[in-house]
């Protein structure tokens, strides 16, 4: 393969062993990394950009932080005309091209004598980032000054593959547990230089015009796919809605929407978000990387999976923004802290809902939104290890996916922005790490957006500190507005946070919140499951069975929403669809939604 | 025979679609019989696999078991009973609040743009999922004692329910397990034929998924693999065996029949364990003398009609994980115990091309597997597949293949990579097929790739060793890739597994958790639980009065990492004294050693958290060295039995001489172009590689790497 051939199976035999490069440097952080969110979460992500700044590859990262990465690249090429084999930068600036401030990236630029061809990039979430509050997304702040985050607008870290101690002296000074940052940013450098070495010998082996040529038509040919997919389309103007909860300085909660243009002649999608709020003094506004990823990924759930996912594709798919806009366009100093989730969600869950209006087999229900008490951000000291500070995001609160055409919601979707990657943390793990205890963890019965088919069930979490206060900050969605269905499906059920008070009473709590819990007190997490596809009357009766008889939906909301009776009572293999009762039931529910109709 | 005395070793390997069998003949050579798998009685298979060795060797089946000391068996009964979801119904009892365990698993899924995948099953269904009223905390400490009416009434209700076997995992057992042994007690009191695992013995890791998944999938195999041991000794026994029948486990050796039933989850995946066991040995035996610290690096690839299975063997040892899921990584269930690390992707002879919609050529993953087969096949398949591409390219000879046994159709294979991959693609019918070996090969290349990337080891400086029906065709390419410049064919390539069971030592595994770090260490309770560990095993040992050990090993390991991470590295404790003073010291030192070498740094002057302790013990059977003896009838004719055309991507096509394997004798290399045929296997030799044939009787083909992958040094 030394001589330059340039067919499409050098071509098919590049691309592969480009995302093997990428997929080694998520082995190293994923093995490597210190914090739950690295290696439980999975909330990171690697890629390599080309010199001129196009995302090349990215495997299988968190799908919010893809659209940007190529942002960041460009911003180091502007800001440093002296970049130098050996150099890594650091770069958390969500006014430059970052997601925000709690995800540090790191930029390596690969040299291939002497010329700039690639830039590898490992972005990943921090356990904590130096804010004023202990916690990685401050949805109160009401600016970046509030948040008190450690910035970088890409600072370097390393020259001549040596340390900048200054930097990390910073850090270590200003960021909690601070041995576990460190920690996380050496996996993050060491992904970096492993992406870097690879590169250079892929260059080594196959000479630099090969892999020009390859990088051009790796983007011709995955823009020949997109082009294919988007033909099959049609051409319409859709509109998606949605709304984020209220929260104290958004009382009405915040209106959101996408204007989506198919043009399958021309082979283009346009998304305009610019018809959106302006920003508001709190950390919801979305970041132009996050705005970018969350409309991508809307698009993308929508589309043959299989496609590729890089500069090639992405060009296909045009986005209009608008300055001092939520949805992408804040200028300094508006705060992006919790731009990776909240109003992201509701933008991928918009646009894929306002796909099903396309027809039948089109577009997705929404998913989960918003993180509740399950994936707080849990902090306070340690009376088992001398009162040692701790600091982290619980993983694995639940979350149900959406409903498609054709397959039931993800049971453990987490939220659009992760598309179910991130992993579920042991009870036994979080017990033994930090002085908390769980009561139960369990599937929330009744909590599915019905369907024919239905999304995925929400999850109950509830939990308590031992022997010592804890605060819990966590930021949900959904209690007001929650995941709704599409073409007939329904909505899941609100979602919720319950404060359990020494004396066994409970308090319902609003969808954000930063409560310190006391000995004896404990908080549960009711975490949204997704919205339904298509009419639940609709649903084949067996699955409503199945349903039933793994307690995620009771035979009352079975008989009620579905339609499905059963002969027997038990919980047991005994119980069996009534077919002639189901049918019954049916038409009558059919014929009072029909009366309804009519009333109003 | 009475068992122990070196009698015959036969090994049996049943697979899902053939049931292979290795014997050891009186030279020390090793013989090789196929037959279908029999899935309702293994035996039948067997037989008919043993009786092509007696025709080879001139003996009569009984002969052969008569005169058996050890019996080796593997196979993938418990694997595919479990991906089936034909084992045993199961009841899972758990602590009061978790009922969903086996369910949410341990998150994470693939494809981040696809949603429309549905969610898999539980191992065990929630309406057979009980909850017990019970609670102990991290430190051991009982917070909710344990009702035992909520035991009772789950057992009632598992009763009604026609359930065959119990799983009993409760959080925190593996630190006190007083609420488990209770459980246990009180089923043996009520219902005592019902076969029960509990968590803390079988696993006593913590992380309660994967405690829990292997404790229900042991108890589920249970039934199953009591009976199906049994069908198999009275089969044995009414055709006079006495020798001592051994089962592999899915450690890379093998266990008495009986300790294997009582943890029936260790012959999950034991065949294909056994693989890189042969390939260890076929390394060694190819050492010639040098000095054991220049054995290098092994990678072992077995390629088979569907999938493609790698593992590795690292200074020596084969390399193990306890991330072994069945039937999919997400999807599947995680057995948790320790098992050989093998990866495994669905690319194979069968594996089908097609084109994308971008024009790309892409290889699998669907699979014609044996029916319909390759279009070459005649059998009715209509996509071309890698069997295809390789008749069109020449390198399979249509009527010298699988021994002359299926006489292959050339014209169908044109036809199908003609029209369905050439002339979409605007190229010959030989660019196309190479194109498909080439993509191929890549998929494997990844493979292989994605596993030494998790184990830090370099390929190029490895050994490549090639086993499966289709090894041959494509390892050149894949090893170049690799930048390894040597693969070793064995001749026995076509059955790997079954050839691993004449070389496999009895393994045994013993663990115990004790959570400590180097910063405050615990030497002398942790020096207390790796006596522990040597007693146990050395009770291991020493029941083993009817076998005969060559030698006896006991290793003993750590499972270590920097605070805050989840993922431990094993560390092997080689000699360390832990109630030494400076044993903490010395065992930080070997953790930023391993975890430079697999993750590329080291965190100097950080502690390290030590979770687990494990000791392995390993008893070397008697057996005669391997090694092809000296002088063993071969003819040393270096004709070729034809000369035909061969394409060879960029250097084209060439008249390819081919050879009959069993015409080749030591000491013989060939020069590429050229392709030898062995009955299970063939080999295709490019231009300007060599092949060899060894003192052990295998190939080793040597590839010129001049323009293969140059080493960049690290900047």
């Amino acid at each position: 393969m030394s001589a330059v051939t340039r067919d499409m199976t050098t071509l098919a035999v590049l691309a592969n062993r480009v995302d093997t490069i990428v997929r080694e440097m998520e082995n190293t952080v994923f093995r490597s990394g210190r914090s739950a969110v690295l290696n439980m979460g999975r909330d990171f992500s690697c890629g390599l950009v080309t010199g001129d700044g196009r995302l090349l590859a990215w495997a299988e990262g968190l799908p919010i932080h893809v659209g940007g990465m190529d942002f960041l690249a460009q911003s180091m090429s502007e800001l440093h005309p002296d970049l130098a084999l050996g150099d890594a930068f650091l770069h958390n600036d969500p006014y430059l091209g970052n997601s925000h401030s709690a995800d540090h990236a790191i930029l390596v630029p690969i040299f291939v004598d002497d010329e700039h061809v690639f830039t590898a990039v490992v972005k990943a979430h921090q356990a904590d980032c130096g804010n004023a509050l202990p916690t990685t997304y401050s949805i109160t702040a009401r600016d970046i000054y509030e948040e008190g985050a450690l910035n970088f607008p890409c600072v370097r870290v390393q020259r001549e593959y040596r340390e900048i101690d200054d930097i990390v002296r910073m850090c270590r000074r200003r960021i909690r547990v601070s041995d576990q940052w460190y920690g996380d940013f050496l996996a993050i450098l060491g992904a970096a230089r492993i992406g870097e070495r690879r590169v250079r010998e892929l260059v080594a082996t196959h000479g630099l015009e090969t892999i020009r040529w390859f990088v051009d038509e790796w983007f011709a040919y995955s823009e020949r796919r997109v082009v294919a997919a988007i033909s099959e389309l049609p051409k319409r103007r859709i509109i998606g809605r949605g709304t984020h909860d209220p929260i104290d300085v958004v009382p009405e909660g915040i209106p959101l929407q996408a204007v989506i243009d198919i043009d399958p002649n021309g082979g283009f999608i346009d998304v305009d978000v610019t018809d959106n709020p302006d920003c508001v003094p709190a950390g919801l506004n979305l970041s132009r990387a996050t705005a970018v990823a969350s409309v991508l990924l809307g698009v993308f759930n929508c589309l043959d999976p299989s496609l590729p996912h890089n500069d090639g594709s992405f060009r296909r798919i045009r986005i209009q923004l608008r300055e001092n806009c939520i949805v992408g366009g804040p200028r300094f100093p508006a705060s992006c802290s919790v731009a990776t989730t909240n109003v992201a969600e509701r933008m991928v869950n918009l646009i894929q809902a306002a796909f099903a209006e396309l027809g039948e087999g089109f577009g997705l229900a929404e998913g989960n939104v918003g993180s509740a008490p399950g994936y707080a951000v849990i902090s306070g000291t340690d009376p088992r290890r001398d009162d040692a500070p701790f600091i982290n995001q619980l993983v694995g609160g639940g979350g149900g996916g959406p409903a498609g055409a054709s397959s039931d919601g993800w049971l453990t979707y987490v939220q659009s922005v992760a598309a179910g990657l991130v992993y579920r943390e042991s009870i036994e793990v979080l017990e033994e790490k930090y002085p908390i205890r769980f009561d139960d963890v369990r599937v929330w019965i009744d909590s599915e957006g019905a369907g024919r088919q239905r999304g995925a069930s929400g999850l109950r979490m509830a939990y308590r500190p031992v022997d010592t206060e804890m605060t819990a900050i966590y930021q949900g969605d959904g209690h007001f507005h929650p995941p709704a269905g599409v073409r007939g499906g329904g909505s899941a059920a609100p979602a919720g946070a319950i404060r359990l008070h020494a004396d066994g009473s409970e308090e319902n709590m609003a969808a954000e919140g930063a409560p310190v819990l006391a000995v004896g007190e404990g908080i549960v997490g009711l975490q949204s499951g997704g919205g339904g596809y298509g009419d639940p009357l609709d649903r084949d009766p067996e699955l409503a069975r199945r349903d039933v008889l793994r307690c995620w939906i009771s035979p009352e909301r079975a008989r009620d929403i579905y339609g499905v009776v059963f002969a027997g009572q038990a919980l047991d293999e005994s119980l069996a669809v009534d077919v002639p009762a189901t049918q019954e039931a049916r038409a009558r529910l059919r014929d009072e939604r029909d009366k309804k109709g009519e009333l109003v | 025979m009475a068992g122990g005395e070196a009698g015959i070793r036969i090994a049996a390997d049943i697979g899902g679609t053939f049931t292979d069998v290795v014997v050891n003949s009186p030279d020390g050579d090793l013989v090789l019989g196929k037959a279908l798998t029999n899935l309702e009685r293994a035996w039948q298979g067997i037989r008919e696999a043993l009786a092509v060795v007696g025709s080879q060797l001139d003996v009569s089946v009984a002969d052969l078991i008569q005169n058996c000391g050890y019996f080796l068996y593997s196979t993938t009964r418990a694997t595919n009973a479990i991906v089936e979801g034909k084992a045993a119904r199961t009841a899972f009892l758990v602590t009061a609040g978790f009922p969903d365990i086996l369910l949410l698993r341990e998150g994470g899924k693939s494809e981040p743009f696809n949603l429309r995948m549905p969610y898999p099953e539980p191992y065990v269904p929630r309406h057979l999922t009980f909850e017990i009223t019970e609670r102990v905390d991290s430190e051991g400490s009982i917070l909710t004692p344990l009702d035992e009416q909520s035991v009772e009434a789950a057992l009632a209700a598992a009763r009604a329910a026609d359930v065959e076997a119990i799983g009993v995992c409760l959080l925190w057992s593996v630190v006190n397990p007083a609420h488990e042994l209770r459980v246990a007690e009180l089923v043996e009191g009520v219902w005592p034929e019902v076969p029960v695992t509990v968590s803390h013995r079988l696993n006593p890791v913590i992380h309660e998924y994967r405690r829990a998944s292997g404790t229900c999938i042991d108890a589920s195999l249970k039934p199953l693999m009591q009976d199906h041991v049994r069908q198999l000794r009275d089969d044995l026994a009414a055709e006079g065996f006495t020798g001592v029948l051994f089962l592999a486990n899915s450690v890379g050796g093998v266990s008495r029949a009986e300790d294997v039933i009582e943890r029936p989850i260790y012959s999950v995946g034991s065949g294909p364990s056994l693989a890189p066991v042969a390939a260890q040995t076929y390394a060694e035996a190819e050492r010639n003398g040098a000095p054991e610290s220049a054995t290098p690096n092994v990678i072992v690839c077995d390629t088979g009609g569907t999938s493609f299975d790698v593992g590795l063997i690292t200074g020596g040892e084969i390399q193990r994980s306890r991330d072994t899921w069945i039937g999919g990584r997400f999807i599947g269930h995680l057995t948790g115990v320790s098992s050989v690390d093998i990866r495994s992707i669905g690319a194979g002879g069968g594996s089908i091309a097609w084109i994308d919609a971008g024009g790309l050529l892409r290889v699998g993953p669907q699979s014609a597997g044996s029916t319909p087969g390759p279009a070459c096949y005649g059998r009715g398949g209509t996509s071309p597949t890698v069997t295809d591409a390789a008749v069109v390219l020449g390198y399979l000879d249509p009527h010298s293949f699988a021994g002359g046994r299926l006489e292959l159709s050339l014209d169908a294979a044109r036809e199908v990579v003609g029209a369905q991959l050439a002339e979409p693609l605007g190229c010959s019918l030989q660019e196309a097929a190479s194109s498909v070996l080439v993509i191929a090969a890549e998929l494997m290349v990844s493979a292989i790739k994605d596993l030494t990337v998790k184990q830090g080891f370099d390929p190029r400086t490895s050994l490549v060793v090639a086993g499966g029906g289709a090894a041959g065709l494509m390892i050149a390419p894949i090893a170049r890739e690799l930048g390894c410049q040597r693969v070793l064919v064995p001749r026995t390539a076509g059955a790997l597994s079954a050839c691993g069971g004449q070389f496999a030592n009895l393994v045994a595994e013993a663990a115990r958790t004790h959570f400590t770090d180097t910063s405050d260490f615990d030497g002398a309770v942790v020096g207390e639980l790796v006596n522990e560990l040597a007693a146990e095993l050395d009770g291991v040992a020493s029941s083993l009065v009817d076998v005969q050990a060559s030698s006896i090993a006991k290793t003993f390991y750590a499972q270590c990492r920097y605070p805050y991470q989840i993922w431990d590295l094993e560390v092997p404790l080689p000699e360390l004294d832990l109630r030494a003073s400076d044993a903490a010291a010395q065992l930080e030192e070997a953790f930023h050693i391993q975890h430079e070498q697999i993750l590329g740094v080291r965190e100097l002057g950080q502690r390290v958290e030590c979770l687990a302790w494990v000791g392995r013990l390993e008893v070397a059977l008697e057996r005669e060295e391997y090694g092809r003896p000296e002088g063993l009838a071969r003819g040393v004719a270096v004709e070729p039995t034809a000369v035909q055309e061969a394409f060879f991507g960029q250097s084209g096509q060439h008249g390819t001489p081919r050879f009959a394997g069993s015409e080749l004798s030591t000491g013989v290399t060939l020069t590429g172009p050229t392709i030898v045929d062995e009955p299970t296997t063939t080999i295709v030799v490019p231009p300007g590689s060599t092949l060899s044939v060894t003192g052990a009787g295998n190939y080793l083909l040597t590839l010129d790497l001049a323009t293969a992958a140059a080493p960049v040094e690290p900047a």
